[in-house]
């Protein structure tokens, strides 16, 4: 095979445009662009799907001898009361957060799990008895930094809200600095958990972004390969790899990542209404 | 994509982007590599000390490692922003 013919090949493939969000239905608020594009669509499917998976499970048909459906709802309180709300969210305040914590959990885990079923989502087309359809592909909304930022900005406001209702203003950022500092070190110390603070925000949704993207781009480049080098000889190796990928991030990843931004989120909100520990 | 075969052209520019972004997250990764290895034999010791404390130590298990996984991500971002910007 030529070298041409490879990068002939791989012009024509442009794995990229999977991650292109062009709008769908143009919405500009002045310089706020609000379209609708792939990923909103993406979002409306995951909250729809968390709404009717929350009434299915436990809006009805509750009994003592519980269904399969039931005891699934229950073992997922369980996860989340048990692990999550519990040890991180001081008791006073679980009444409140819980929910919050929950749903979070939820609505992360369907939008994960979500962008691994593939769907017929795209702006891309391919004919079909000579009807248009939009090809099949998976893609997770939570593979965009704008999804992932503005749920770690929720969690981000309400920290400090919380913060400063429980402890008032003063009490809750004299709490940011730890106990026993010497007065020279304070311009030292003062800075840097300022800085931490916002770097909780960084870290809380970049986790989650480059690990549904490092997840999809694994799979996409495995399957890239192949068009790239345009033999079916890589297959051999491309695809159980790929698929190897695909049931990692679906059995482990997907679970986790919803977990541990529900986690910190507790952790988080628990910290700042009782600074003490 | 082109990037790829850019050392058949003698474009060395992106050839030597694409060295740097794959050494970078290959270190980030073996950075990573050992921290969770630590965490699941940490985890193991434990649990074989103590079994009665599996339940709660699991939580805290999974935080360690996506907290520590997540410094891969971590290289793979600066790694593929050096590679657009630069």
């Amino acid at each position: 095979m030529s070298f041409a013919l490879i990068l002939a090949a791989a012009e024509d493939f442009q794995p990229q445009h999977e991650f292109e969000l062009p709008a769908w239905v143009p919405i500009h608020l002045g310089p706020i662009d609000m379209s609708i594009n792939k990923a909103v669509v993406y979002l409306w499917v995951g909250a729809l799907v968390t709404i009717f998976l929350g009434i299915w499970i436990m809006r009805f048909g509750l009994s003592l001898r519980p269904s399969r459906r039931q005891t699934t709802g229950e073992s997922l309180y369980e996860l989340i009361q048990g692990q999550i709300a519990e040890g991180n969210l001081p008791s006073k305040a679980i009444g409140r957060w819980f929910p919050y914590v929950a749903s979070l959990f939820l609505f992360i885990w369907i939008l994960n799990l979500v962008g691994f079923v593939p769907l017929p989502i795209s702006s891309e087309k391919f004919e079909l008895f000579g009807l248009e359809l939009p090809t099949w592909g998976i893609y997770a909304a939570t593979a965009n930094l704008s999804v992932t930022l503005g749920l770690a900005l929720i969690t981000f406001i309400a920290t400090h809200v919380e913060g400063i209702r429980y402890n008032g203003a003063v009490r809750y950022f004299k709490s940011w600095i730890p106990a026993g500092v010497p007065k020279p070190l304070l311009g030292l110390i003062v800075p840097l958990e300022v800085i931490s603070q916002f770097m909780r925000l960084i870290s809380l949704s970049v986790r989650l972004f480059a690990n549904m993207l490092a997840g999809h781009m694994l799979i996409l480049v495995m399957i890239g390969l192949i068009f790239i080098f345009s033999s079916y000889a890589i297959a051999v190796i491309a695809i159980p790899v790929a698929v190897a990928v695909y049931i990692f991030e679906v059995a482990i990843v997907v679970t986790i990542q919803a977990f541990v931004f529900a986690l910190l989120s507790a952790i988080y909100i628990g910290g700042a209404i009782e600074p003490e520990h | 994509m082109t990037t790829l075969f850019a050392a058949l052209d003698g474009n060395v520019a992106d050839l030597g982007k694409a060295i740097a972004f794959g050494v970078g997250v290959g270190l980030g990764a073996v950075g990573a590599g050992i921290g969770i290895g630590n965490i699941f034999g940490s985890m193991i010791q434990a649990v074989a000390r103590q079994p009665e404390l599996r339940g709660e130590l699991t939580g805290i298990q999974w935080l360690g490692f996506a907290l520590t996984e997540a410094v891969v991500f971590y290289a793979l971002l600066g790694g593929l922003l050096a590679y657009v910007l630069v």
